[in-house]
């Protein structure tokens, strides 16, 4: 069938794992990334300056905040690494991920949506603790929440199978790590 | 996704008006609580298989023509704002616009009975 050839989840009319539909996702990213490599890298005192546009010393204010300090590593570090495993868990596996590996693109899903939602929390902490606007955090929490959408559809193709995999009395656990016994036992 | 787009603005807008109206506190504390909530959930449903989350809206806007009164709000502009900008982000999220990709039956179909994309699999050859 077509369908299998494409890689198309059934009651689908595209593939939500192509590589078109995750580069720009793992683009963003990338971006992310930077940005939030750069903001970490002030907070850890490697830069003494932080670029800010509009907001005076606001970047200042946020980035040495309280809240930023709460864990052992500054906030930033934890942006850098959370963007970069959404960038891998974006990267890895075929583009018949949502059926091949479902484990992945979950976590994936995870890692984009929930996670993604932290940043809000973030942008609303900035006025109403620190009355400090930091443009290159606002900018990443941006690229995060732009980032939820266009990953949550493989999630849903993934999630359905495992749904089609206990219908069938299939292993789920097999089924979610993508074990070679039960690939094809379920469409 | 016109509708969410107003949504996401009418949200920034939101974050900026206290700069913009010099609220006071409590004012300025709701809107920015608020806007990058209306903002978020606007920016998510851009995308068709997300585009239910538009609805998660109606809570905080349904706040917003709560809060003046609630808060005890004392400037009639701040009033005046919040209310607008909530009855507007009621009015957009039912605007559901455009969904040309099929979901399998969506994210109800991963828990619902006889779901859209068993259906189809079961229509479909094995390998």
């Amino acid at each position: 069938m077509m369908n299998k050839d494409e890689g198309i989840p059934p009651g689908w009319n595209y593939n939500p794992a192509t590589w078109g539909q995750r580069l720009p996702i793992i683009g963003l990213a990338a971006v992310g990334f930077g940005i939030a490599t750069y903001l970490s890298l002030y907070q850890l005192h490697v830069f003494p300056t932080i670029w800010e546009p509009f907001f005076g010393n606001g970047s200042q204010k946020v980035l040495n905040s309280g809240v930023s300090k709460l864990l052992p590593v500054p906030d930033g570090v934890l942006g850098a690494l959370g963007y970069l495993s959404d960038a891998a868990s974006g990267a890895i596996g075929g583009t018949r991920r949502w059926k091949t590996m479902p484990w992945i693109v979950i976590l994936f899903g995870l890692l984009v949506g929930p996670l993604g939602m932290i940043s809000i929390l973030l942008v609303i902490l900035q006025p109403v603790l620190y009355h400090a606007w930091c443009t290159l955090c606002l900018c990443s929490a941006a690229i995060s929440v732009i980032m939820i959408g266009p990953a949550m559809d493989e999630m849903l193709a993934s999630l359905q199978y495992m749904r089609r995999v206990k219908d069938s009395e299939v292993s789920l656990w097999k089924a979610f790590w993508g074990y070679k016994s039960v690939q094809g036992k379920v469409i | 996704m016109w509708a969410q787009i107003i949504n996401a603005i009418l949200g920034i807008w939101l974050m900026v008006s206290p700069a913009i109206l010099a609220s006071d506190k409590t004012v300025a504390n709701n809107d920015h609580i608020i806007g990058p909530l209306i903002a978020a959930f606007a920016v998510i449903s851009w995308w068709e298989a997300t585009r239910v989350v538009r609805l998660y809206n109606l809570l905080p806007a349904a706040w917003l023509l709560l809060a003046p009164w609630v808060l005890g709000y004392s400037d009639t502009t701040a009033i005046l704002n919040d209310m607008a900008v909530g009855l507007l982000v009621i009015i957009l999220c039912f605007v559901k616009g455009k969904v040309d990709a099929r979901f399998g039956g969506g994210w109800s179909a991963i828990w619902g009975k006889d779901p859209i994309h068993a259906q189809e699999a079961a229509r479909q050859p094995r390998v």
